[in-house]
């Protein structure tokens, strides 16, 4: 990372994104530890323990920023120079997309797709070994799962496997 | 004596086929996923946490304790051949592991990690036996006040040794120990951020969640960089130590295995800070410290034999307070409650067979490495060269059967994917996961004893200061987290900082 993604009180500073996202979940795990009632320290309630912890994760959040604004950090683009970060946003794509389709498709007709897409987008493998590889990997672990283990993975509005 | 017949029991036990099997299994995994970049034991054993649930508890718990200390033996071989530490803990070992293949010695590289660490490793499971049924006997005499105590001190151990912001370690643990709390409170049984899911009403799986994060995060960090690799090409052979190495060695074995095996027991240390502990040790009481970084055998035997040493010990406090001192204990914690076990202090007593087993297993699966390790190499060097394009798809494939298998709910699925992108964006932005994962373990058992202390003692705050045990681990705990503030100890703590993760 170079020098120059060092950066004082600017948005594009990550520490600040980091510190504002924790600073968030923390208020809103103090107000759950309310809602879920404190109780008193003699009888601590199920809140009393997320409100508290809510409090602290505030304070560290609070934490980061301050540093994130007195000494800078890191630019949310620097983080991925010189990275291939395609790559990972498409997995992530590919991911999503399995998971709508796994419920709806069943395991069998999405996790095909899903290794054609990986094995093409990570460093793409040539497609003689793509094809065969996509198919007997999933078939081959439904087929132990469901004859050897007895474990019935989800077949979708189809019902394949 | 009374040890003798436990072990004898144990061995029995651990020399079941379908014991011997899952211990080979395990260690065999373990090798490989020490020798492959990228893939840490973490990893490994969150990919293996659902297969557990097919065996008996014994057979699962020892294939997952095969992975840990088999990782250990695996990583040398990269740190050694390709200057790629396979996992944390062979990180130092790559310095002078690496020159030492350079120089055309690898043999006698791998030869000395590999016996230095059956020697640790042997030293570590009697160091086990002797001390955890002694140790196990005072912990029942521990109370709430103590056990709260002890989890906020190896929560803390864990985010002093973590690399980076202690701030953002510490935020990772808060965060870790609200998702723990995640589903039905213990003691009123009210629904607790559930946002109405029938799916969280059991709490958020530990298996989704591990396997996201170490699992899916590391391979979409791994596909950024294009990931290369230097074999040392050729032929391995002289894998016996000679005399002049036997002699060179035997100091930082021993001193490595001590060192190693009390690092271990401490809550939040482990095999990567022994093993640099260990390399900073015979580095200073070195006659020639200026060997060290140019190919000095001492550099690789002492490390090797702390990282393993360090795998036992951490079985300890595991085993005899039900408290995991690191993130790989705490899914092997995971592996107990999926059985519906619980480690603690009566489980020597109420369990003997699996505790002694486990114990035996670990004894059978190092002698199973040594095997493993020295005549095999040539097939681990062939596995260097297995092009990460086709193993990454793999391995998602793996995780997301792996999720589904251990609940049956496609829930699991998405959760772990959720994680999955939440560990890449967390790791990207310096936030590392290992204090999430274990605070997430110990979230729940940290509340129930806060809030059991709090209702024996009717609201006295002064009960975990009035018991000894408590006090000490408080003020330790107290003593890590305003130590970051002094600049002696901000450097030290910088030096010995890890990456869990890896």
């Amino acid at each position: 990372m170079s020098n120059d993604a060092n950066v004082k009180f600017r948005l594009s500073n990550s520490e600040l994104w980091g510190g504002l996202i924790g600073l968030a979940f923390g208020g809103f795990v103090t107000w759950s530890g309310v809602r879920l009632k404190l109780g008193t320290i003699n009888d601590p309630g199920s809140g009393y323990v997320l409100f508290y912890t809510g409090i602290l994760i505030c304070v560290f959040a609070a934490t980061i920023i301050v540093s994130a604004v007195t000494e800078g950090g890191p630019t949310l683009a620097s983080r991925w120079e010189n990275t291939r970060w395609t790559r990972p946003l498409l997995i992530i794509g590919c991911l999503t997309l399995f998971s709508f389709a796994l419920d709806t498709f069943g395991f069998l007709l999405s996790a095909i797709p899903l290794m054609v897409l990986l094995l093409r987008v990570i460093d793409p493998v040539r497609w003689s070994l793509t094809i065969p590889l996509s198919i007997a990997a999933p078939l081959g672990m439904w087929w132990v799962l469901k004859h050897l283990l007895g474990i019935q993975l989800p077949s979708g509005m189809f019902e394949i496997g | 004596m009374e040890t003798l017949l436990n072990v004898a029991h144990g061995f029995g036990v651990a020399l079941l086929p379908i014991n011997l099997l899952y211990c080979f299994v395990g260690v065999f995994i373990g090798t490989l996923v020490g020798v492959l970049p990228g893939i840490g034991p973490i990893s490994a054993m969150s990919l293996l946490l659902p297969v557990t649930l097919s065996g008996t508890p014994e057979s699962g718990i020892i294939m997952m304790a095969g992975i840990y200390y088999g990782s250990m033996y695996g990583g040398s071989t990269t740190s050694i051949l390709v200057n790629i530490p396979g996992e944390a803990a062979s990180v130092v070992t790559c310095i002078d592991g690496h020159e030492m293949a350079k120089q055309g010695r690898a043999g006698p590289a791998l030869g000395i990690a590999a016996f230095g660490s059956f020697i640790a490793g042997t030293f570590a499971l009697i160091a086990l036996m002797l001390v955890a049924p002694k140790l196990a006997s005072v912990a029942i005499a521990f109370g709430p006040a103590e056990y709260f105590s002890l989890m906020v001190l190896g929560l803390v151990v864990l985010t002093f040794l973590t690399q980076g912001s202690m701030a953002k370690a510490l935020l990772m643990a808060c965060i870790g120990i609200v998702l723990g709390l995640v589903g039905l409170d213990s003691i009123t049984a009210q629904p607790r951020l559930t946002f109405g899911r029938i799916e969280l009403i059991d709490g958020i799986g530990l298996v989704p969640v591990v396997m996201g994060l170490f699992g899916i995060a590391e391979v979409l960090l791994n596909t950024e960089q294009a990931i290369k690799r230097d074999v040392i090409n050729t032929r391995i052979t002289h894998l016996l130590p000679n005399k002049e190495d036997w002699k060179a060695s035997v100091g930082p074995v021993s001193r490595g295995t001590v060192l190693g095996f009390f690092l271990g027991i401490l809550p939040g240390g482990g095999a990567v800070i022994s093993s640099f502990a260990s390399y900073a040790l015979e580095k200073r009481l070195s006659k020639t410290p200026e060997r060290f970084g140019k190919g000095a055998i001492e550099g690789v035997a002492g490390p090797e034999s702390a990282n393993n040493a360090a795998a036992g010990g951490a079985f300890i406090p595991l085993m005899t307070l039900g408290i995991p001192p690191n993130v790989v204990m705490a899914l092997l914690l995971g592996a107990f409650v999926i059985h519906g076990l619980q480690p603690g202090p009566l489980l020597i007593t109420q369990n003997p067979g699996l505790f002694w087993g486990i114990v035996a297993s670990m004894y059978i699966g190092n002698l199973m490495l040594l095997v493993l390790n020295l005549p095999m190499i040539g097939m681990w060097v062939q596995l260097l060269k297995l092009p990460y394009n086709v193993l990454f798809p793999l391995i998602i494939l793996f995780t997301i059967i792996g999720v589904y298998c251990s609940s049956n709910n496609v829930f699991d699925v998405y959760v772990m994917i959720a994680f999955g992108v939440i560990g890449y964006f967390m790791r990207k932005l310096g936030y590392e996961p290992a204090p999430l994962v274990l605070a997430f373990v110990l979230g729940p058992m940290l509340e129930n004893n806060l809030r059991k202390s709090l209702i024996l003692s009717q609201g006295d705050l002064m009960t975990f200061v009035e018991r000894p045990i408590s006090a000490a681990c408080l003020a330790l705990a107290v003593v890590l987290l305003i130590g970051p503030l002094l600049p002696a100890l901000r450097k030290k703590r910088e030096l010995v900082a890890l990456d869990e993760g890896a």
